[in-house]
């Protein structure tokens, strides 16, 4: 065990210091925005079959004025490999025949990163999230994001071991910089 | 299952009609099969295995089939609040915990329950207990939603959540 996860703090000045750090602002879409195929592909595979996703002539009709994306879509569209850029899936497969397709396939984002938590505390765990939706983001709309840590809080186990939880705040925005949707992520760092 | 017609034609459910304890009607997904597994990571392009290749998920992870994916249980809970609101209300905001694993046969029951009602600056919020539940409860959460008052004030679009609830919040 390290000094971090029995008896001294893991909520050390240097942890402290990294709360509120924030990331360079990226642009999450293609730079064409959001695109009917896209958010077709999308829908059906959340099995909702809303005519505001699809039907023009309802949809204008609608308080939104038009053809809408599921609240939770823009928070997806970064993970797209983009046009022009080596096959991954082939790369990580010629490096690795094992490869369980996240290994080595899906390119380290560099952009738009935030710092590493100087903590000897490295298993991370999913702790859960929180979706916050303002506005539905518009066919055409070029989609940004930009992270931060929101909060670092410690936590001491049944069994004294020390634990960080860590809350990433990431705010979703359009090219007017209107706030479509933020999430909060939480993870334990133990 | 929602049909297009059903959200096309979806009646508006006022605050003045809900109380605490209410449960909202359910949605029902399933019984899930790998071919939609497969679809969610086609679409959000995530190639772990674990989700589509069998074989891999068993022998190499030790798993009892290929998983069904948590991206996609946090997709379809804001898709069910959306259809609760509709056509007027709003789905603020949701938080989940992800638990028990889900696999190709499992039928998933989306639930909400209303735990508290109130107002602030004239819109009518509702607190909700939220999950999705099969043999266990694989995403529990809570929401909170913000549906219309008869003859209440409109809800703004783009929604600015009041400043009070909103510093709760982040």
């Amino acid at each position: 065990m390290s000094d971090a996860s029995q008896g001294a703090s893991a909520l050390t000045p240097e942890v402290k210091g990294i709360i509120g750090a924030t990331a360079e602002k990226i642009e999450a879409s293609f730079p064409w925005g959001i695109e009917r195929e896209g958010l077709r592909i999308f829908t059906q595979a959340i099995m909702d079959p809303d005519p505001r996703y699809w039907d023009d002539e309802f949809a204008a009709k609608t308080k939104f004025g038009g053809i809408i994306t599921p609240p939770i879509y823009c928070t997806y569209i970064g993970r797209r490999t983009r046009p022009g850029a080596d096959d991954p899936i082939t790369r990580a497969f010629e490096e690795n025949p094992y490869s369980d397709g996240i290994q080595g396939v899906r390119t380290p984002e560099t952009r738009g990163g935030l710092p590493n938590i100087p903590t000897p505390l490295v298993r991370t765990l999913n702790a859960g999230n929180e979706i916050e939706v303002r506005q539905y983001p518009k066919l055409g709309d070029r989609i940004f994001s930009q992270a931060k840590y929101a909060d670092i809080k410690e936590r001491v186990g049944k069994d004294g071991s020390r634990m960080l939880i860590v809350t990433t705040e990431t705010v979703y925005t359009n090219q007017n910089d209107e706030v479509l949707c933020i999430l909060r992520a939480s993870s334990i760092r133990r | 299952m929602t049909t297009a017609q059903e959200l096309r034609d979806k009646k508006q459910t006022w605050w003045d009609d809900v109380d605490v304890g209410h449960e909202f009607p359910p949605l029902v997904i399933g019984p899930l099969t790998s071919t939609h597994l497969f679809r969610w990571s086609a679409a959000i392009e995530n190639w772990h295995r674990i989700h589509y290749d069998q074989s891999f998920a068993v022998y190499h992870e030790g798993l009892p089939s290929v998983l069904g994916q948590g991206s996609w249980k946090q997709s379809i809970l804001p898709r069910y609040l959306k259809d609760l609101c509709l056509p007027d209300g709003w789905p603020w905001k949701v938080s989940f915990q992800h638990r028990a694993m889900i696999v190709p046969g499992d039928t998933l029951t989306i639930w909400a329950k209303v735990t508290k009602k109130y107002q602030e600056e004239g819109l009518g919020f509702l607190d909700l207990d939220v999950g999705m539940r099969h043999y266990a409860e694989t995403c529990p959460g809570r929401a909170t939603i913000v549906l219309p008052i008869r003859n209440g004030k409109p809800i703004p679009y783009p929604f600015v959540p009041p400043k009070k609830l909103s510093e709760q919040t982040s």
